[in-house]
């Protein structure tokens, strides 16, 4: 009878300590602050304008290849930045992305792994052709009565997408391992919300720039600004 | 048995690549034009000549090859170290020692050799990215058809599956997922609904944007195409079944479609049509936008007729002549040489009457280049030329054997060229394929049509040629004619053409309608004179 009590107690004990030991980053992670990105770069936008020879009626008869879109104040645009290293759930919700315009819109979009839904407004032929290692590469054509589809990313990684219909189109998927990144908006501002605080690297992603880092000190409850620099490499 | 046909074309056609190997030796004062040719020239040289080499030792299985279709044979395990040395003796040439498809002969091929080293194969019967053994072996014995891959049916079985494991080695990490099968839908045969249905749906998901309305690889996004390299790449013609890389069977058409080919824009359309049958009805019209084969003409005949003969390339007249097939090579022979060509045949129909003789000609070009549209074109950047076709004749039509040097004669005998550029025909006399003279004050018609990625030519002159330069066509002769073709869009211009050796071209008299006449009065006669014959007897035998 006593020794049963014992082990009880034990046992009880065990469950407390483990659960005492896992709960001060559970607890760090509440009291998370918002971490504001400001990207610039400061040479010059690269944005290309194409000829159209088809679907001009969706189309347009120019388009658009944005290389590098610099906004007011030397914002950069379409760049992803995140909280380097750190681990989290995926957010659960679904990122979407669509064709419009012979345009991916947006042009950059950053999810966790999982579904992703891929929309054509335009309703004309597009073909959705992704460019990855970590994940298996897709190729599949959407036909105008196709409206959406939906495809897996489960590993994570910057995903080129591509159209050969129209091969201006050009877009990008990142899947990051975590919740806590942004994407740049055309002033180049992006903000991560509830980043777990203390220090903390902020990294930021661009697709013709590749990649800069720099080290940040979050504070729960508050928002904590930083400004990176991009240089043409 | 279509693999078969469609193997022997191309291997007859790797041959015939091989064989305009030797021409520059014997004919060395064109072998010596341009003394800059590239050290990368004799590379290719030397891997055709080992090509040939091989192919020739090996010529009874050849024979048997051709023979028997390819032995499919079911999968086995193959020994990956036996494999590499079949590969570096045969394939490494092309695909690289290290299988990154960067071997020596690489850099003038298109498409390129496969990069091994990736694990992306396009060809696969199998849902995912992963190929299956059979589907590598396949390729190995077949081949790829309208590429520098010949089939390897020359290796003994046991040779291409070693290859089979071998190449596996070079991404040895992508082949850990297990290939999966695909499904296809259940099999729809051929009817007409189902072709409508497949036209119907052809369009639906716009396959013209890349394939052309008709299918003749003319679509708006053609020039745009890349693959995953960054290469160009050109749409299949799907009139061209036996030019299909993965085979032109209905099971092999029906997994392109469902499968996409990877590596390459060709998506796959499996989930992305409106009912999974859909696969097999495009199927289905596909297979009803071209022939089987080309049936490649051997000889040209042109018939004699007594009527007008009409300029429009579309007349009904034209549509009821014989066509006749001619297939086409690049020019490899002189620099700047074409080593893959876009023009692979030409169809020629020909018809003559008491005053002058026509020629109509069909070909498939992508895009209507003329030396005007040079500058506006959206490629302008890119060189560009106007696309022609030429008609070779001896200029001096002699009896017997001989002939002039085949490409464009030379100094001693020079050759006539009919030839037709940007929209307009004209004549030229050649001594040479860089010494031309155009003929002034001929007597040349012609008339052009071009839709969905086709010419349709007719080219008229009087029978009788005027002056030294230019021949005189008579009835009832073998008359040497050869075929230059250029495509401009593609920046094929002066020796970059495709070409053919000498055919023979027989104008056929017109048949006269005595043929219904003197045969009924010969059996008549004949039959007067038996009764003659049978009554004398019996009035003798009554006597």
């Amino acid at each position: 009878m006593m020794r049963k009590a014992l082990a009880g107690f034990a046992a009880v004990a065990l469950m407390a300590g483990t659960a005492w030991v896992a709960a001060p980053p559970f607890a760090d992670a509440q009291g998370g602050g918002t971490v504001e990105v400001e990207v610039k770069y400061s040479g010059a936008a690269d944005v290309q304008t194409l000829k159209v020879n088809k679907d001009t009626e969706q189309c347009g008869k120019e388009a658009k290849v944005e290389n590098i879109v610099v906004g007011g104040n030397k914002g950069l645009a379409n760049a992803v930045a995140s909280i380097a290293g750190a681990k989290g759930q995926p957010t659960g919700k679904k990122a979407a992305i669509d064709q419009k315009g012979c345009k991916f819109v947006p042009h950059v979009i950053a999810t966790t792994p999982g579904e992703v839904d891929i929309l054509n407004s335009d309703g004309i032929l597009h073909n959705i052709h992704t460019y990855s290692t970590a994940n298996p590469s897709i190729n599949k054509a959407q036909p105008k009565f196709k409206k959406t589809m939906t495809e897996k990313f489960e590993k994570p990684e910057f995903i080129k997408v591509t159209c050969d219909v129209h091969s201006w189109m050009l877009g990008w998927i990142a899947v990051m391992p975590h919740p806590y990144f942004g994407v740049t908006n055309e002033s180049g501002v992006a903000k991560i919300e509830n980043a777990p605080a203390g220090k903390q690297t902020v990294e930021v992603w661009h697709e013709k720039l590749g990649k800069v880092t720099k080290d940040v000190e979050v504070k729960p409850g508050a928002t904590t600004k930083v400004t990176v620099e991009m240089v043409k490499k | 048995m279509a693999r078969t046909s469609a193997g022997r074309a191309t291997r007859r056609a790797h041959l015939l690549r091989c064989l305009l190997g030797p021409l520059p030796a014997a004919y060395s004062e064109y072998a010596a034009v341009g003394p800059s040719s590239a050290p990368r020239i004799w590379t290719l040289l030397v891997a055709l000549f080992r090509a040939r080499v091989g192919l020739h030792a090996l010529g009874v299985s050849l024979i048997i090859g051709v023979v028997f279709a390819p032995s499919e044979g079911s999968a086995q395990a193959g020994d990956a170290n036996a494999g590499k040395a079949v590969y570096e003796r045969k394939c490494a040439m092309c695909h690289g020692v290290k299988g990154d498809g960067k071997g020596a002969g690489a850099e003038l091929l298109d498409p390129k050799p496969r990069d091994f080293t990736s694990g992306v194969y396009k060809i696969r019967t199998t849902a995912n990215k992963t190929p299956s053994d059979q589907d590598l072996f396949r390729i190995i014995t077949a081949g790829m058809p309208g590429t520098s891959m010949p089939p390897w049916d020359v290796l003994p079985e046991k040779e291409r599956w070693n290859l089979v494991a071998y190449i596996k080695t070079f991404a040895a990490d992508k082949f850990k997922e297990a290939p999966k099968k695909l499904e296809l839908p259940k099999e729809v045969s051929s009817s007409e609904a189902s072709i409508k249905r497949g036209k119907e749906m052809y369009e639906a998901i716009e396959c013209h944007k890349c394939h052309g309305n008709l299918g003749r690889a003319d679509g708006p996004s053609r020039p745009e195409l890349k693959d995953d390299w960054g290469h160009p790449i050109a749409p299949a013609n799907l009139t061209k079944r036996w030019t299909f890389r993965g085979g032109a069977s209905r099971t092999e058409i029906a997994t392109r479609i469902a499968n996409g080919v990877l590596g390459t824009p060709m998506p796959s359309f499996i989930d992305s049509v409106e009912k999974p049958e859909d696969v097999w009805h495009l199927t289905n019209y596909i297979l009803s936008l071209g022939p089987e084969s080309p049936a490649y003409a051997t000889l040209v005949t042109v018939n004699g007729t007594t009527d007008a003969i009409p300029d429009d390339p579309n007349a009904e007249f034209w549509k009821k002549a014989a066509p006749n097939t001619i297939p086409l090579m690049g020019q490899v022979i002189v620099d700047p040489r074409n080593f893959n060509p876009i023009i692979d045949l030409v169809i020629v129909r020909g018809a003559y009457n008491d005053k002058e003789i026509a020629f109509h000609l069909t070909w498939d070009d992508p895009s209507q280049t003329t030396a005007e549209g040079r500058a506006d074109a959206p490629g302008a950047a890119k060189k560009i030329a106007a696309d022609a076709i030429a008609l070779q004749f001896p200029s001096k039509i002699v009896p017997g054997t001989e002939r002039p040097y085949f490409l464009m004669g030379d100094a001693t005998d020079s050759v006539y060229l009919l030839r037709w550029e940007g929209g307009k025909a004209g004549e030229v006399s050649a001594s040479g394929p860089t010494k031309l003279k155009t003929l002034e004050g001929g007597e040349v018609v012609s008339k052009t049509v071009y839709e969905n990625g086709q010419y349709r030519v007719v080219i008229k002159r009087p029978l009788a040629g005027k002056g030294e330069e230019r021949p005189t066509f008579q009835p009832s002769t073998f008359v040497p004619v050869a075929f230059q073709a250029w495509d401009g869009g593609a920046g094929e211009t002066g020796t970059r053409m495709s070409l053919t050796s000498w055919y023979y071209l027989r104008l056929e008299p017109p048949q006269s309608n005595r043929r219904f006449v003197v045969p009924p009065v010969v059996a008549l006669l004949t039959l007067v004179a038996m009764l003659l014959v049978v009554r004398a007897a019996s009035r003798g035998r009554g006597r």
